[in-house]
Order: structure tokens, then C-alpha cells, then sequence
């Protein structure tokens, strides 16, 4: 086993004492933390709903009935499919697209700035700047852009007072507020890959594509933007998947008529109780992140280990 | 052109922030700054009775969010002492992995922050109620249960990775000669790793330790389900906001981002006062090598004054203008808010009998002008509200 698993023999190389304690870590991270837990919650997605006393009895049962739930809808309903769940869904995977791409504009002048343009004190100072507000917990800023977007929050009470408007925007309502807040979020997710790869440019490849007449337009399209793949990728990676998993800031943000998918899979699991149908759901979250990230990686060519670095 | 996109970009960054902390001093029960009713400290202390007889609890006496806080640092004590060592195992053990299996090893390891947060918290939760259902009455039943320990376990799956990743970034500049020479001295492999690597990687074990307890303390996502019946900082911070906004939020945010930024620039001084320790000790050592005596002449520092200096004056100048300003305008004190709530209540009063004269029902009122926020509507629907709800105590 050493051989096939180790360049070196396991035991010798790192004594007795260190190695029980390297495998028992990793054993308990991967096999009881990671591993065991996933493939119980898949199993218990294809299982009935029923109360704690009757597990193993008659009535639990293998079935599909959470999964056809989330397509077709209850076997009562008279819709075709479930409109409500599958729309939940669309639009949470479409919105998260959407945040990612903005993302990506408003970040990328201001990493290439920081990379290349800003002196090392300026870029030191905004990269900190730039950390700072990311130390506070999510819900808390979400908060503080629900004071700014509430119906008689500070924008709508500025917008009032001045005399702009005789009423005030129902920003929560439109879910305006959420979409600010989702952007708001995990930009600095998106910005620090980006600046990474941008950083390690050479600067002499840009002032040579100047130096043979390229625009700018196009010493960033054709120079920059190539180097730069593999941050923008694991850039978009981390802000989709947060995005598509964000329970916090749909919790403060959301208006009172459109759910977030993780909002849906919170209602079956801790108001409905009915953690079989939570967990098809969540199965489906897990699926979808997964496709995202092998598309990207396909995509793009990139290894799993330059996304997460 | 730029200049203008960077301005905008960090105004977009903080003006929220900014605007929050400026209403947590506004003595008025809803966070906002435009009808300003007094300037106050009344959201850090106890909060206050409203007019309307709801008690709005302050920070320090919420015990609710102290309870909260408190199960926030025992969880977070608990994902330290198991994140950071499983990190380092993990990542020590990358290095000496076969390089074929390498990639998926590390796939493996990094795959928990790809998870989406509610899925790792739900599938702690559903394994180990199946755990405790097996185990009868007893002990495992009872740790099966208890929302601080399950939280730990679902905290503890991903934030091992970013030790991990900590730790990897660290041993990758580790000099493998280093071990060796210690072999060849005759000391035993235990002695290796607890005389040359963990001092080695002693710094990324104190940043490793920071990042899990601060990931660990803010996290919602994963915690709102694992915690159970049990409240942690966070999911209290989150029942408060769905049953709407009160500056005490505000009080908090701010308090916690004052912490921050005193532990960023602590951070900052003590590693630039690291850093110039180091140069300095490479100075000493390139200077007893040279032999040319030219690089040990003392070139003596004019005394500058620090850039710093002008910014912290003009606070305090805008600090001292704004205090006085505000107390001679009688926005501060005690007989400013007493007018405003006297004038509060002679309205609140004049619209009770307006609409006791209009003779509406009870649920008109309660979602009627009385301050009742038609964003607030799905929350009756939710059966855990009054759980929640530390209002009338």
C-alpha cells in the first residue's frame, strides 16, 4: 500500500507517533466529514418522508417522488409542471449568471488599476481598503443596503424630500435591493483572482503591444484578458457558486413574493419538515454546481487546482 | 476618467456601511437618517421603551445577542482546535503523495468550498439525527442533538480546506535540506516534525487559527441549519432582521466594524514592525560580511512628519465642530428625546383615534399605518416567528 499510495514508506518517513495522527486527520475530515455525509443525504432524498419512529418500517421506502415533485409538482396540482419550484429555480440559476458577468466588468478595470497602473503604496492601500469592508458579516452588510433600499429607507427619504419623486421606488419589492446586495457580496471573490492573474503580467508584453500600434481595446483583448483566464474562471467559479448558495442575503434582502432557491430548500426542511424533499432539493443545488464547474473547466481548459488557490 | 470609476467603485463599497453606522446614532426606532430625530448612545445601551409600548432592546441589553456571541466562541474555539490540525495533516501529507493520485487528492480536499454552504450544513444534520435515532438513549443520542457540536462538525468540513490551502502555500517554500540535515544529525523522524516542521509553519498555524475562528464566527449559511434549536450570533442577527430593522443592528454592525479595523492595523503594524525586524537582521549580517566598510556608514534620518498626521487633525477638528454644533442645537441628550417622543405620542394617540372612530379591525391595524411595513407580510407565516422574537420580555 505504501508504495502505491506514498513516494516514500508512510510509517518510516514520518514516524509512528505523526503518522497515526496524519491519517486519523485526514481519515475523519474526509470519510466522516465530507464523504459519509453527502452520500447519506442522496440516499435520503430517494426516501419517503415519514417520522423518525417508522424509519425501517413498511412505509419507508425507496421512491422518486421528490425529484418528480420538483419537476410535475404534487399529484394533486393541475398544472403540468411544478411552475412555481422550477421557476424558483430558473431564475436563481439565470440571476446568479447575470451577477457573476457583472461582477467580472466592474472588477476588472479596477484589478488591472490596482495590478498594473496604481504605485505599490496606492495598490497596498486600496487592497486593503478593498478587505476591509469584507471582514463584516454578510447579513450585516446586507442590512445596511436594506436601510438604504427599505421602502422608507434613506434613499427613497432623500429621493422624497428633494422633491425628485412624489413616491418612493419600491426597491425591496422589485428586488432591486436583492440584486444589488447579491453583486455587492462576494465582489471581492471575484476581484482578488483577477488581480492575481493580472499581476503576474509582464508589464513589457503590454508597452510592447502599444509600442506596435495595438489600441487599448485591443492590447486587452488579444494581451491581458488571455494571461488573465485562469483568474477570471476561478474569479466566476467562486461568485456562481456562492451566488446560486446564498441563504443570507436573500434572508435580509429578498421581497416577500420571490424566494431564492436555498430560501425554498430552507422552507422544506425547517418550516415543512420534510427533510427528504429538502435534501432531493439540495441534491439538485449540488448538481447544478457541479455541472457549472466542469463546464468552466472544460471550457476554458483549466485544472481544478488553479481555481482554488 | 479612472479616477472618477474607483471613486465610484468604493463609494459603492462603503457608502452603505458609512450610512449604517451614521443611524445607529439616530435616537429614532427606525435606521435612517433623514428625519433626524436626536443624536444618541441609547441603541449601544439599553435601546428603549417605543411609544407604542414594543421594547426595543439595546446591545448591552439584548441577552438574547449575548447568548448568541457566546455559543459563537465556543463554536468557534471548537473549529479551530479541529480545522488547524487537520489542514496541516492534510496538507503535509499532499507533499508526500504519489504524483499520479496527487490531483485527486487535492480535488478531494478542495472540493468542501465548492459545496454550496446549506448542503454541507443539511447533510451533517440528517446523518447525525440518523446517528442519535440508532443510539438509542445515551450519550450519542445527546451530542447527536446538540446544535453546538453538530455545528462544529459542518463548520470544521469546509474551513479545514482553507487551513489546508494555508498550509500548502506555506510548505511549498519549505527546504527539504533542512530535514535531511537533521536526519543526518541523528535525530529521530518525531523530532523532525516537531523540532523543524511545525516551528517551520508555525506562522501559517496562527493565520490559519485567525481565518477559521473569523470564517467560523460569521458564518450563516452552513450554521442556520446545523445549530439546531440552539441560536448563534449570526442566526439571532438574522431572526432580528426578518422581524424588521432596528438601529441596535446598526449599534452592532458598527461595534463590529470598529473591532475590525483596530485588528487590521494592529495586524499591519506588527507585521511591518516583522518585517523590518528581518531586514534589519540581514542588514547586520550583510554588514559584519562586507569587508568594503563603505555600506557601514550610518546615514542618519531627518525627522519627518508622518502623512498621516493631517488626516487624523481634520477629523478631530470635524469631530469637535460637529459635538458642539449638535449641542447647541439641543440634538444630544435626554430633553431632546423626551420632545420627540412626547411629539411621537401625541401623534401615535391622535391616529389610535382616528381609527378607532373608522372602527377597523384588528388585523387592519396591525398591518396598517401604525409603522406596520408591507415587507414584513410573509413573516406571520412563518410558525417559528414568535420562537424568534425576544420583543415584549
Amino acid at each position: 500500500m505504501n508504495n502505491f499510495l506514498f513516494t516514500q514508506p508512510f510509517f518510516k518517513k514520518n514516524g509512528k507517533a505523526v503518522a497515526i495522527y496524519f491519517l486519523v486527520a485526514i481519515i475523519f475530515w474526509f470519510v466522516f466529514l465530507v464523504i459519509i455525509p453527502q452520500f447519506y443525504m442522496l440516499d435520503l432524498s430517494f426516501r419517503t418522508n415519514v417520522p423518525p419512529l417508522a424509519r425501517g418500517g413498511p412505509e419507508d421506502y425507496y421512491t422518486f417522488e421528490h425529484y418528480s415533485h420538483f419537476i410535475f409538482g404534487s399529484k394533486t396540482a393541475t398544472d403540468a409542471f411544478n411552475f412555481v419550484d422550477l421557476g424558483v429555480f430558473g431564475r436563481t440559476i439565470f440571476v446568479s449568471m447575470l451577477v457573476t458577468i457583472a461582477n467580472l466588468l466592474f472588477c476588472y478595470p479596477i484589478a488591472f488599476y490596482i495590478a498594473k497602473i496604481a504605485n505599490p503604496s496606492t495598490a497596498r492601500l486600496l487592497i486593503v481598503s478593498l478587505i476591509i469592508p469584507f471582514w463584516i458579516n454578510e447579513l450585516l452588510r446586507s442590512f445596511a443596503l436594506r436601510i438604504l433600499f427599505a421602502n422608507e429607507g434613506v434613499i427613497n427619504n432623500f429621493l422624497t424630500g428633494v422633491g425628485i419623486l412624489d413616491q418612493g421606488i419600491l426597491f425591496i419589492t422589485y428586488d432591486i435591493g436583492l440584486y444589488t446586495g447579491l453583486i455587492y457580496a462576494y465582489i471581492l471573490l471575484m476581484m482578488f483572482p483577477l488581480y492575481n492573474a493580472i499581476e503576474s503580467l509582464d508589464i513589457n508584453q503590454i508597452e510592447a503591444a502599444k509600442d506596435l500600434g495595438s489600441s487599448s481595446f485591443r492590447t486587452h483583448w488579444r494581451i491581458v484578458i488571455p494571461h488573465a483566464k485562469p483568474g477570471i474562471v476561478s474569479g466566476c467559479t467562486m461568485v456562481f457558486m456562492l451566488t446560486v448558495g446564498a441563504l443570507a442575503t436573500p434572508v435580509v434582502l429578498s421581497s416577500p413574493n420571490t424566494l431564492w432557491f436555498p430560501q425554498l430548500i430552507y422552507q422544506w426542511f425547517n418550516m415543512n419538515d420534510n427533510w427528504s424533499r429538502g435534501s432531493a432539493y439540495s441534491i439538485i443545488l449540488l448538481i447544478v454546481s457541479v455541472i457549472f464547474v466542469l463546464t468552466m473547466m472544460r471550457i476554458f481548459k483549466v485544472r481544478i487546482g488553479e481555481i482554488i488557490k | 476618467m479612472m479616477g472618477i470609476y474607483i471613486f465610484i467603485f468604493f463609494a459603492y463599497l462603503f457608502g452603505p456601511l458609512i450610512i449604517m453606522s451614521i443611524t445607529a446614532f439616530n435616537s429614532a426606532e427606525f435606521p435612517s437618517i433623514t428625519p433626524w430625530e436626536c443624536f444618541s448612545f441609547r441603541w449601544f445601551n439599553e435601546g428603549k421603551i417605543a411609544y407604542d409600548g414594543q421594547h426595543l432592546a439595546g446591545l448591552l441589553s439584548d441577552w438574547r445577542l449575548h447568548d448568541g456571541i457566546i455559543s459563537s466562541l465556543i463554536i468557534g474555539a471548537g473549529v479551530v482546535t479541529l480545522s488547524v490540525p487537520i489542514g496541516m495533516a492534510a496538507a503535509i501529507v499532499l507533499t508526500q503523495v504519489r504524483s499520479q493520485l496527487r490531483d485527486i487528492y487535492y480535488s478531494i480536499s478542495i472540493m468542501p468550498v465548492l459545496f454550496p454552504g446549506v448542503i454541507i450544513g443539511i447533510s451533517t444534520v440528517v446523518l447525525w439525527d440518523r446517528i442519535a435515532g440508532l443510539g438509542g438513549e445515551g450519550f450519542i443520542a445527546d451530542i447527536g442533538r446538540n446544535g453546538i457540536f453538530l455545528t462544529i462538525l459542518a463548520q470544521t468540513c469546509f474551513i479545514s480546506t482553507y487551513c489546508f490551502l494555508i498550509f500548502v502555500a506555506r510548505l511549498q517554500r519549505f527546504d527539504q535540506t533542512q530535514e535531511e540535515a537533521a536526519l543526518d544529525l541523528g535525530a529521530s523522524q518525531t523530532q523532525v516534525f516537531f523540532k523543524i516542521l511545525v516551528p517551520y509553519l508555525s506562522p501559517a498555524i496562527a493565520s490559519a487559527a485567525v481565518i477559521a475562528f473569523l470564517f467560523s464566527f460569521e458564518n450563516y449559511n452552513t450554521t442556520v441549519f446545523s445549530i439546531l434549536s440552539d441560536q448563534t450570533l449570526t442566526t439571532v442577527i438574522a431572526s432580528k432582521v426578518r422581524l424588521g430593522i432596528s438601529p441596535a443592528l446598526s449599534a452592532l454592525a458598527l461595534t463590529i466594524i470598529a473591532l475590525t479595523i483596530i485588528a487590521a492595523v494592529t495586524y499591519e503594524v506588527l507585521r511591518r514592525r516583522a518585517e523590518k525586524r528581518y531586514a534589519e537582521s540581514e542588514e547586520k549580517f550583510v554588514k559584519e560580511k562586507a569587508a568594503d566598510n563603505r555600506i557601514n556608514k550610518k546615514y542618519k534620518a531627518g525627522f519627518r512628519i508622518p502623512k498621516g498626521i493631517t488626516a487624523i487633525l481634520l477629523i478631530v477638528v470635524f469631530a469637535t465642530y460637529g459635538a458642539t454644533q449638535i449641542v447647541k442645537n439641543d440634538l444630544y441628550g435626554q430633553s431632546c428625546i423626551d420632545t420627540a417622543d412626547k411629539k411621537k405620542k401625541s401623534k401615535f394617540l391622535e391616529q389610535l383615534q382616528t381609527l378607532e372612530s373608522n372602527e377597523l379591525t384588528d388585523e387592519e391595524l396591525s398591518g396598517g399605518s401604525l409603522g406596520g411595513n408591507q415587507d414584513y407580510g410573509d413573516i406571520f407565516g412563518d410558525p417559528s416567528l414568535f420562537q424568534d422574537f425576544g420583543g415584549f420580555d
